[in-house]
């Protein structure tokens, strides 16, 4: 696990507390029952905070796996 | 070590809302709950776990949860509220709330009739929300005005108030008046200007997309200031002053009593504001005292003087000599009968700070700033942060005369034969059963108590509100009075009546109450006022509840444990003799 994904598990940690370690790094929307909008806008916040930039609100429905949010993550922290 | 002018609370806090979440899933989980209902008219997200947030900060023991209600329905909310609970009511309207058209997610046109229009719905709709929290049916309500700026609406440039404007914080100042006069507290709108600047605290993104007025900022900071009102920091009990450059300019024993100076003309006006401040705290109940390496001779010619603005009628006690300032505070502190850290020591040798800071670590000692006038002032807003109490009582102006009297009183015990002399003290104490929710001395006796207090435990409003709501509660309030003045209310019994046995969860009587077996006849008054065979005490040891410990050793025989009972036998037997006459108010709950 490289550094900007653990960072990102520390989000989801945070935005999620009830959901077990192993199960964060294959979170979805779809099974993860917790992630509604309002989740969705705090992750938003959270990430933001932790990576010390504004997400393009934009993309958040297609921002729906941890995944799709780590590959967005690394993309605009090397642009 | 160095002392500052006093930190500032406002500035101290910046919350991210990666810590405000880890503060909330940190939370104890099987901690008592502490609920709150967040009304708000917009999505509430940020602000609710700001306020969970600062809120689990302030009451660390406690399982913070806060409910919000429907968007866009901040009446219903309110009127969702239920009875025979101390509620915590949180309220941030904003003008979206008061007239749609206010807010940004409305699409309309701002034409002149819309203005009109906006105009006189705003006051009917703050009627309306002003009938919906005068119904709401117990315990603690906080409230903000609208903390947003309006939208470009107004004909005006930004930097001139239409008149519309006028009308509109003309009619929430009058809303807020009323909730004030409500027992309503509200948060200040200028101490929030100071930490949320206003142009930072509007997210039109958010706000469009989500429905998130708020930044994060903004959500943080009105956050704070809901929480400081929903469960207030304790005062602080009292200030030790230091005199020469200090309470005055210029060194007392040198230059002479008339030479002092605290007046504009010489420049020395912030000692002037120094003594006001204090003369203002003295009169809510602060004890004033005076710790002053100086010629008491000299000291008591200073204090004649007419235009000084602490009297010394202000100050009790003043230890004034040569010895070391850390002896003055621990005779202070002694004759007040209350612990360190209820004291702040001010004084601007940043030696003697670090002197008492050593001996007394609990002490908040603050340097008083000399010529640095922003950092005077900044320390001037410190002590009335630490000192100011949301509500006044007619205790708070008898404070400083009753230490005086309990000196006395104990000077004078101390050369009798005691039993003679409280014969002769013609004491008079009051017992008032009425149980009422609107007396806030009784809770505010039961939070401040260390010493005579039962096991420690503390209330919010509602917690308090709950427990005077439930059917089997007996609360004993006690005042005192004798040939050496009046004390008022110092002593507080809350307890549980099941059968023939009170069952006691909180005892706390003032320190200057002590020596005058006051605790002996507050049991008397409950075997025969409740009827009882039996009274239970819910005791815990803390830190600084020796003398009730003591107390309970006494009339139980043996070192107390958690649930200690004492039968009205053993009562009897060892109760020592009672000279005062007793008095009661009406009981409710017969």
């Amino acid at each position: 696990m490289d550094d900007v994904q653990k960072r990102l598990v520390k989000c989801f940690e945070n935005v999620f507390p009830a959901l077990p370690a192993e199960e964060i790094p294959i979170s979805t929307v779809q099974n993860n029952s917790a992630w509604d909008s309002v989740a969705a806008i705090t992750l938003v916040n959270v990430i933001e905070d932790e990576f010390g930039f504004q997400m393009d609100f934009d993309r958040l429905a297609e921002l729906n796996s941890f995944d799709r949010i780590l590959s967005y993550v690394k993309t605009e922290l090397q642009s | 070590m160095r002392f500052t002018s006093g930190r500032n609370w406002k500035i101290d806090h910046g919350m991210r809302i990666t810590d405000a979440l880890k503060i909330i899933n940190g939370s104890p989980k099987d901690a008592k709950p502490f609920e709150v209902t967040l009304a708000c008219g917009f999505t509430p997200l940020h602000l609710q776990t700001f306020l969970a947030a600062h809120l689990q900060q302030a009451l660390p023991d406690r399982r913070v949860s806060i409910s919000t209600g429907l968007y866009g329905d901040l009446a219903g909310t309110i009127e969702g509220l239920r009875e025979g609970v101390g509620n915590n009511l949180a309220i941030a309207v904003e003008w979206a709330d008061l007239d749609p058209r206010l807010g940004y997610r409305s699409s309309v046109v701002w034409d002149r009739k819309t203005l009109q229009d906006i105009v006189s719905s705003v006051p009917r709709a703050l009627g309306r929300l002003a009938s919906s929290i005068r119904a709401v049916p117990t315990g603690t309500v906080v409230l903000a005005t609208p903390t947003l700026p309006f939208p470009p609406l107004f004909h005006t440039p930004s930097w001139m108030m239409s008149d519309p404007e006028i009308v509109l914080n003309k009619a929430v100042a009058e809303f807020a008046a009323e909730m004030a006069a409500h027992g309503i507290a509200i948060v200040n709108s200028t101490t929030l200007t100071e930490v949320s600047a206003h142009a930072a605290r509007y997210d039109l993104k958010s706000d469009l997309i989500f429905g998130l007025p708020y930044s994060l900022d903004h959500a943080d900071k009105l956050a704070l200031c809901l929480s400081r009102l929903l469960s207030p920091p304790v005062p602080k009990k009292a200030i030790i002053t230091d005199l020469d450059d200090t309470l005055w300019s210029g060194i007392v024993g040198e230059i002479g009593p008339e030479k002092i100076r605290w007046d504009l003309n010489g420049h020395e006006g912030i000692h002037a504001l120094y003594q006001s401040l204090l003369a203002s705290l003295a009169e809510h109940g602060i004890l004033v005292g005076v710790a002053s390496k100086n010629d008491p001779k000299v000291v008591e010619q200073a204090f004649e003087r007419p235009d000084l603005l602490l009297r010394k009628e202000h100050v009790f006690p003043m230890e004034v000599h040569w010895n070391a300032k850390s002896s003055s505070v621990e005779r202070i502190l002694h004759v007040w009968n209350v612990f360190a850290d209820a004291v702040v020591f001010v004084d601007d040798s940043p030696t003697e700070l670090a002197e008492v800071a050593a001996a007394h670590p609990e002490i908040e000692c603050i340097l008083y700033p000399g010529k640095d006038y922003a950092a005077g002032l900044q320390m001037l807003a410190r002590l009335r942060d630490l000192c100011g109490k949301q509500r006044l009582s007619a205790e708070d102006s008898l404070r400083v005369d009753s230490i005086r009297q309990t000196a006395r009183f104990q000077e004078a015990a101390g050369e009798a034969n005691l039993e003679s002399f409280l014969k002769e003290t013609k004491a008079m104490v009051r017992f008032d059963f009425s149980g009422s929710k609107e007396d806030l001395r009784a809770l505010e006796l039961v939070n401040k108590t260390n010493q005579f207090n039962l096991n420690g435990a503390r209330y919010t409003e509602s917690d308090w509100t709950s427990e005077l709501l439930r059917a089997d509660t007996r609360l004993m309030v006690t005042s005192y009075e004798d040939k050496f003045g009046q004390l008022g209310k110092i002593a507080v019994i809350l307890g549980h009546l099941e059968n023939s046995t009170l069952s006691i969860s909180t005892w706390v009587m003032s320190c200057r109450a002590f020596s005058r077996r006051i605790e002996y006849q507050c049991l008397k008054t409950c075997f025969e006022r409740y009827g009882v065979n039996e009274i239970d005490f819910d005791f815990l040891p803390t830190p600084k509840n020796g003398p009730i410990q003591e107390f309970l050793t006494q009339v139980l025989g043996e070192a107390p444990a958690n649930n200690a009972k004492l039968t009205r036998e053993r009562f009897e037997r060892v109760c020592p003799a009672l000279y005062h006459s007793v008095g009661e108010f009406a009981d409710v709950r017969s």
